[in-house]
């Protein structure tokens, strides 16, 4: 493992164990690991898809807010590694992508579309039961190193930790209730998004962009600010367009 | 057993897309059952005043009863399955505590058991709803990210907690009743209701994302442009995804004084 790596990912487990122990939002927290994902494995795209209490699988976090990337993962509501590796159980690594592959009929065309040439997926597991799964995508084809998989494996166990560690407004530990409310978020997120693009005339990823930053100068939680934007408490135009970095 | 309605017409978009979907895939199992019943009970009424007997027969409890959050935040009884449901939500209703309101107050919440310990909340709730003959109660938000839309609750007459496939039972069960809820209040036929729950067009993000960009320009909540959205889809015989797009990429916009829906030549020219 290179030194500016193991750095690298020192800095992300200091920054998710600061985060953790305190209020955090898991739509947050769960974006920092992708991006921490794409920084720290030869990847150049990641995102966590978590199944609701009865087992339907949603997008909730990833590295790029793009509107196709996102469709990469809406699509895998259906069909895809996510599903395959959620329903398995099981991590799908170094799937090499291409037209001739009829595994998956609506995911891989698209991927391909995009640029994508290789995926992995890495189940996130809490003690036999599969909650979800981390979605890693590559431009290029080619085996990841055991010590990438090992590390993305790792991330996706954190990011497990950080769905069970996460505290909403009422005090109940019950797993059903933390995947529900996580899903709930995504959802929250993507109607203030809307209202976002809409009153300033950006686009879909800048507003979550400015969401974001407005969270962290403020130090309020996405889904918080969010829930704000739609109830109107709070008026688009005034979100901060740039996070300032401390 | 249901897996045999795998193969059925209804769910031909999911299920064909997993080889394996039939055997391991729980939700369209469950989701099956909550519309065959929905089918079952809600042929010769309205469905939405039938969600409350789907929910207690679904659910394998004693009662159950929705209340809706109107616009000015109070809760208002939906339906309840049998008398002492009725009792139970209106007991709610009068004293201003129980799973309806905790779970619908809560905003980002859950479950919540009731009679069968010390029970914190609902002080005066519970020694009320066990003279009504409940010793356990339950309370699931019907929500649909930031859209409130009230709270199922669930009565027993036994104590104790709902199973884990019950609590996620639950879960799926306040999902399908939001949509319902959504389609109701949209108008249309209710035939359609059974393509809807099945695209599960709900869980597309460009819903959610078209649904804030209409609020804003009809100036409307963001539950009631979900709601506009969806009557339009339905009279304009869109899929709601469909519109969704149309309305994401600017090729559909609601005209703010009219509520007119417009379309952008140029842009709905590049969508055909």
């Amino acid at each position: 493992m290179n030194e500016n790596r193991e750095s690298l990912l020192i800095a992300t487990l200091v920054e998710l164990a600061d985060n953790l122990v305190d209020d955090y939002d898991l739509i947050d927290v769960l974006t920092g690991l992708s991006l921490r994902c794409v920084e720290a494995i030869d990847v150049d795209a990641a995102g966590v898809m978590l199944a609701s209490p009865a087992g339907e699988l949603q997008f909730v976090a990833s590295s790029s807010e793009s509107m196709t990337i996102l469709e990469l993962f809406q699509i895998q509501a259906n069909e895809g590694p996510c599903v395959d590796c959620f329903r398995g159980g099981l991590a799908i690594t170094n799937h090499a992508l291409n037209e001739s592959d009829d595994r998956w009929p609506h995911f891989t065309p698209r991927a391909l579309a995009q640029g994508f040439r290789a995926v992995h997926c890495l189940p996130m597991r809490l003690r036999g039961r599969t909650i979800g799964a981390l979605n890693l995508f590559r431009t290029h084809q080619g085996a990841l190193t055991d010590d990438d998989v090992t590390v993305a494996q790792g991330l996706a166990d954190v990011a497990t930790i950080a769905i069970l560690q996460y505290r909403s407004a009422i005090d109940s530990g019950v797993l059903n209730a933390q995947l529900s409310n996580a899903l709930n978020s995504r959802i929250v997120i993507e109607q203030a998004k809307g209202m976002i693009r809409q009153s300033t005339g950006c686009e879909m990823d800048e507003a979550f962009s400015r969401l974001r930053a407005h969270a962290r100068n403020h130090n309020v939680g996405l889904t918080d600010l969010a829930t704000r934007v739609v109830e109107r408490s709070i008026d688009s135009n005034d979100l901060d367009a740039i996070a300032k970095h401390l | 057993m249901v897996r045999g309605h795998c193969d059925g017409a209804h769910w031909h978009f999911r299920t064909q897309s997993s080889k394996i979907g039939c055997e391991v895939n729980v939700t369209i199992d469950r989701l099956l059952d909550v519309y065959a019943l929905i089918e079952r009970l809600g042929r010769d009424d309205t469905k939405v005043s039938k969600l409350c007997s789907v929910a207690q027969e679904f659910m394998a409890v004693d009662g159950a009863a929705i209340a809706i959050l109107s616009d000015d935040e109070s809760l208002v009884s939906l339906c309840a399955s049998n008398e002492m449901a009725n009792d139970l939500m209106n007991l709610e209703l009068t004293i201003g505590e129980g799973p309806a309101f905790s779970a619908s107050r809560g905003g980002a919440n859950a479950a919540v058991n009731l009679l069968m310990s010390s029970a914190p909340h609902w002080e005066a709730y519970g020694p009320e709803a066990v003279a009504l003959g409940a010793r356990a109660a339950f309370g699931f938000p019907i929500r649909l990210g930031a859209i409130r839309f009230g709270a199922l609750s669930l009565y027993r007459a036994a104590p104790g907690p709902l199973t884990p496939m019950q609590d996620a039972d639950g879960y799926l069960l306040a999902s399908v009743i939001g949509r319902v809820i959504v389609a109701s209040q949209a108008g249309g036929a209710q035939e359609d209701l059974a393509g809807e729950l099945n695209g599960a067009s709900m869980l597309d993000f460009r819903v959610h994302q078209a649904a804030g960009m209409l609020a804003v320009q009809g100036s409307l909540s963001v539950k009631d442009a979900l709601v506009l959205l969806r009557a339009h889809a339905f009279g304009a015989g869109y899929s709601l995804s469909n519109l969704a797009d149309l309305i994401v990429s600017k090729s559909t916009y609601l005209d703010a004084e009219s509520h007119a829906w417009i379309d952008d030549a140029v842009g709905a020219s590049d969508e055909k």
